[in-house]
């Protein structure tokens, strides 16, 4: 796809600003009515996806240029897909999340790409991860852990960690205990370990899609050398480019996310939870587990009218507008706590409010970043919860970050520490 | 298109600092409107803007807006404001124009339980305040085009028609104390807001001067802004939150007994237009309104069907077309409407469903009971309550606009209805328009003060993508208005706006203006209007949507 194949979409586009909303059909609240944070935060037309459509409009008219007010427009999208489930509340044939996308692409390709993105990009060729650390240290975060390491020893399961997770020494505990976790109920999982590279999904968002695709290729090659049917993975951002991004490319690697994974175990009885966790939580949805988690169905098609002006594609075209995502296996999990009460915020599931860390807009734009997470936490606050779980490192740095900024305390937590309190 | 004068712009950028102001040729063309969408009735023309504005600015107060107007009359130079910028209206007319978002002016500033009436800034939608005022037990109108809309604009700055125009009014009726920045850049606060006593009335004790600041139809951002208004509010006696099952898109709320959703539907025109006055008579109904006939007399049940089943799309249209209930459906409910009961007590339930019975007895009417299934009848009742659904005008092809329409007595429409679907059914068949069985007509089933009138249009779908579809679309809105004049219907809704705008998205020339309200059949208003203007006005830096005539 080129960002001119989206010219139909610019100009069917009805301007109609539903993808500055959550579905209005979910409204609770004047409060936690927005959902692109984006918009919200910079208030231009320009932010929402119908303004970005008419951005990409006239950049490919030629009635406008870049310029640094252009390069904030686009990257400033978190790619977080808010607009997308809102749009298709009524709209069958525009797919303005795609649209995002590939204007970033353009923007790269046409060298407008951020510098603090080509910094990540860097540490990715030199280092193979996105948090510019020393590749040597990738798989420290797992030294205490007795599982096989990959491709030199063998697993059909493997566990991918992820650069978040590796590196990140406040959460690297939760990539152990999802591996006990698995381990307890019986799963032969593996890992890469120190062999681990980087999945691409975030450079991928910031619109290096043949980066990405390099990353990808790495390491579908290294898990056929391994045997890996099935990858399984607590990050939502890895998840989300194995489901969804590396089937593009070929993959018929199984993706699962850790709280699937443990979800069925729970429910096959291999994991049992007894003791009592009395915690009243809130849970965040990211957008690449929930709405962004759809599956992938493979489509070649192509547009055709029916009923004289009635657009339709032909086969039928699959739908991503978030009603498939993954959203039920981290509730039921909560439920199962045995004196933990699940509380929901407003804006839940397809509707979610980003973390702030998507896109490459925590690397980019700090303050709006720390803004967005702020958001999501006064909206944790307003249930009443004493804890904010959510099932993807960004979301949990996001959170732990913006906490620490505004001198406040609430609990963090990835899902499987408290699957491990409760055993 | 002149670039502001740095001078200009650095003053401008004083009152709502840097992050509130940009004329960046990129972010100007996120605010400019494809008239290839016709929006609001004119057109379509292909490939064609709204002209791009000088600057854009988000205002964050009150005295922020009377400073950029005072230093627009200081320049001379024109000024345009919009809240939601959900159709053409909203955007300028000339070139070199301020513009003024006033998405930043959001807050819901109060609302009155007891006196039933929120104060609200522009920025408010029908969908937070509907959400707020639910908490409370009360409600708001939300006019036809949707909750995504500024309620604040639908009252000063068009009329707010929409589903529960039968319970609420319209919203120019409902519309109390409002705080004007005038033309000038002086600030005049209305009704009882102006002497004082608060925001309960528009009419005074005060200065009462809606219809001067309003205009014929709203004054569509043409003169001043207004900044805070008062508007009326109306009982709720549901939960507090709507609840909300279901997948994206077919969400649906199923709520208390006391609320009920149902299709009626008639043998004619004639015990259609029959029921409706009945309804009028008997005070039935919270809202009443022709709303999935928007998809066409063929194709609404079949759409229905894809709308409330989220495995659905649009790529499953024929097949459903071909569904025999589904066929047996759509020819039950050729001449329908929609019509939501709602109890304030149980036998206010009771009595309001014994009533619409003995209406549709007398009237030899019937419920459409395919409309009843449980998963249609919750997703019928939440689209009508929040109608934050309203963008399926568009679902087909990415443009819509109305044709023919009526503004009147339903017989009046009753009448025609049949002719005019006659006659754009044979133009379906060029090609250029959606093919959706000649009568798409559509509106609520109640006018000003809650009944009397109805609102139709004949809505016409197209492709703005398409030259051909647009070209077409454009060929048939001219027909529609030549066979409406031969017919002495008038000028249809498709050329209603094109006094204000022409083709090439500007101003409509002052001749062509002047004819139009010449053979207008009460000129006259707008003669006191172009009066109105030279007072309020008096540098001329809105639009020709404030319509006026100076012979």
């Amino acid at each position: 796809m080129a960002l001119e194949d989206f010219a139909a979409e610019m100009d069917r586009c009805s301007q109609c600003s539903y993808c500055k909303w959550i579905p209005f059909d979910q409204m609770k609240s004047w409060r936690f009515a927005k959902n692109c944070p984006s918009i919200a935060y910079h208030n231009f037309n320009s932010y929402a996806a119908r303004g970005r459509y008419a951005v990409a409009r006239s950049l490919i008219k030629g009635h406008s240029g870049y310029s640094d007010t252009v390069r904030r427009i686009v990257f400033t999208c978190l790619a977080c897909g808010s607009c997308d489930v809102s749009c298709k509340i009524c709209r069958y044939n525009l797919e303005p999340l795609e649209m995002v996308r590939e204007l970033k692409f353009k923007l790269v390709q046409d060298g407008q790409g951020l510098d603090k993105h080509k910094a990540v990009l860097e540490s990715l060729q030199k280092e193979r991860n996105t948090m510019g650390r020393l590749n040597a240290q990738r798989g420290e975060w797992a030294d205490s852990l007795d599982v096989p390491r990959l491709p030199s020893q063998k697993a059909e399961v493997l566990f991918h960690a992820g650069c978040r997770y590796s590196y990140d020494p406040d959460l690297q505990s939760s990539a152990r205990v999802a591996v006990e976790l698995l381990k307890k109920a019986g799963v032969a999982v593996g890992i890469m370990g120190g062999r681990e590279i980087c999945c691409g999904g975030r450079v991928y968002s910031m619109g290096y899609k043949e980066e990405f695709a390099r990353l990808a290729r790495a390491n579908l090659s290294a898990w056929a050398e391994a045997g890996v049917k099935t990858v399984v993975t607590s990050c939502a951002d890895g998840y989300h480019a194995f489901k969804r991004l590396y089937p593009q490319l070929g993959s018929q690697v199984e993706a699962l996310h850790t709280v699937e994974l443990v979800d069925r175990l729970l429910k096959a009885g291999k994991l049992k939870l007894r003791s009592e966790v009395p915690l009243r939580v809130t849970y965040h949805d990211p957008c690449h587990l929930g709405r962004q988690g759809e599956p992938y169905v493979p489509w070649r098609g192509v547009e055709k009218k029916i009923k004289k002006q009635i657009i339709v594609y032909e086969p039928k075209r699959p739908r991503y507008n978030g009603a498939w995502g993954v959203y039920d296996p981290p509730r039921d999990i909560l439920k199962a706590i045995p004196g933990l009460e699940l509380v929901e915020m407003e804006r839940t599931r397809e509707y979610s409010w980003c973390c702030g860390a998507g896109g490459g807009v925590r690397e980019a734009y700090p303050e709006y970043a720390d803004w967005t997470a702020g958001e999501r936490i006064a909206e944790a606050r307003a249930t009443g919860a004493e804890a904010l779980v959510s099932a993807c490192p960004w979301c949990q740095r996001s959170f732990r970050d913006a906490l620490h900024a505004r001198g406040e305390a609430m609990k963090v937590y990835d899902i499987v520490e408290l699957v491990q309190k409760a055993l | 298109m002149a670039a502001l004068a740095k001078d200009l712009f650095r003053a401008l950028e004083d009152i709502v600092g840097p992050e509130n102001i940009s004329d960046d040729p990129a972010v100007l063309d996120s605010y400019r409107y494809s008239l290839s969408h016709t929006a609001i009735h004119i057109g379509p023309f292909f490939d064609t803007f709204t002209p791009r504005g000088a600057a854009v600015l988000l205002p964050g107060s009150t005295k922020e807006v009377q400073a950029i107007v005072k230093l627009c009359n200081k320049h001379k130079i024109k000024f345009k404001a919009s809240s939601t910028f959900w159709s053409a209206q909203g955007y300028p007319s000339e070139d070199n124009t301020i513009q003024l978002d006033m998405r930043r002016m959001d807050r819901i500033l109060e609302i009155d339980q007891k006196n039933m009436f929120a104060v609200i800034e522009p920025g408010v939608l029908g969908a937070t305040l509907q959400a707020e005022a639910m908490k409370v037990g009360l409600n708001t109108h939300i006019p036809g085009s949707g909750c995504s809309c500024s309620t604040l604009a639908s009252a000063t700055s068009y009329f707010g028609s929409g589903p529960s125009n039968l319970f609420a009014g319209w919203h120019y009726e409902n519309l109390l104390g409002l705080e004007w920045v005038m033309p000038t850049g002086d600030v005049l606060r209305t009704g009882s807001l102006g002497s004082g006593c608060g925001w309960f009335c528009g009419e005074g004790p005060g200065p009462s001067v809606k219809g001067v600041c309003r205009g014929f139809l709203g004054s569509k951002g043409s003169m001043g802004v207004y900044t805070k208004c008062a508007i009326k509010l109306f009982a709720w006696p549901g939960p507090r939150t709507l609840p909300i099952e279901g997948s994206a898109p077919a969400y649906k709320t199923r709520l208390p007994d006391n609320f009920k959703a149902y299709t009626v539907a008639f043998p004619s025109w004639q015990a259609w237009a029959d029921a409706a006055h009945l309804i009028w008579e008997t005070g039935i109904g919270y809202l009443a309104h022709r709303q999935f006939n928007m998809f066409g007399r063929d194709l609404k049940f079949a759409m229905v069907k894809i709308l409330t089943d989220p495995t659905r799309t649009l790529g499953d249209l024929e097949e459903l077309l071909e569904d025999p209930e589904v066929r047996k459906v759509t020819e039950q409910s050729k001449r329908d409407f929609q019509i939501v009961l709602v109890g304030m007590t149980r036998r206010d339930t009771e009595w309001q469903e014994k009533v619409l019975a003995e209406i549709l007895a007398r009237t030899g009417g019937w419920k459409v009971e395919a409309m009843n299934e449980p998963d249609i009848h919750d997703w019928t009742l939440l689209y009508l309550i929040r109608l934050g659904h309203k963008n399926l005008n568009l679902v087909f092809g990415g443009s819509y606009d109305g044709c023919f329409g009526l503004l009147g007595a339903v017989d009046f429409g009753a009448s025609h209805a049949e002719e005019a679907a006659e006659f754009k059914k044979e133009w379906e068949k060029h090609g250029a328009v959606v093919q959706a069985g000649g009568d798409c007509m559509m509106g609520p089933i109640g006018g000003q003060g809650g009944g009397g009138t109805g609102l139709w249009e004949n809505f016409t779908c197209f492709d703005p993508y398409d030259q051909e579809s647009t070209d077409g679309t454009l060929q048939f809105f001219d027909a529609c208005t030549e066979f409406g004049l031969s017919k002495g219907w008038g000028v249809g809704m498709e050329k209603w706006n094109a006094v204000a705008r022409g083709r090439d998205g500007k101003t409509t020339p002052k001749e062509e203006r002047d004819r139009m309200h010449r053979a207008a059949p009460q000129p006259s208003v707008f003669r006191y209007q172009h009066k109105v203007r030279e007072a309020f006005n008096p540098n001329d830096l809105g639009d020709a949507y404030y319509e006026t005539l100076d012979d």
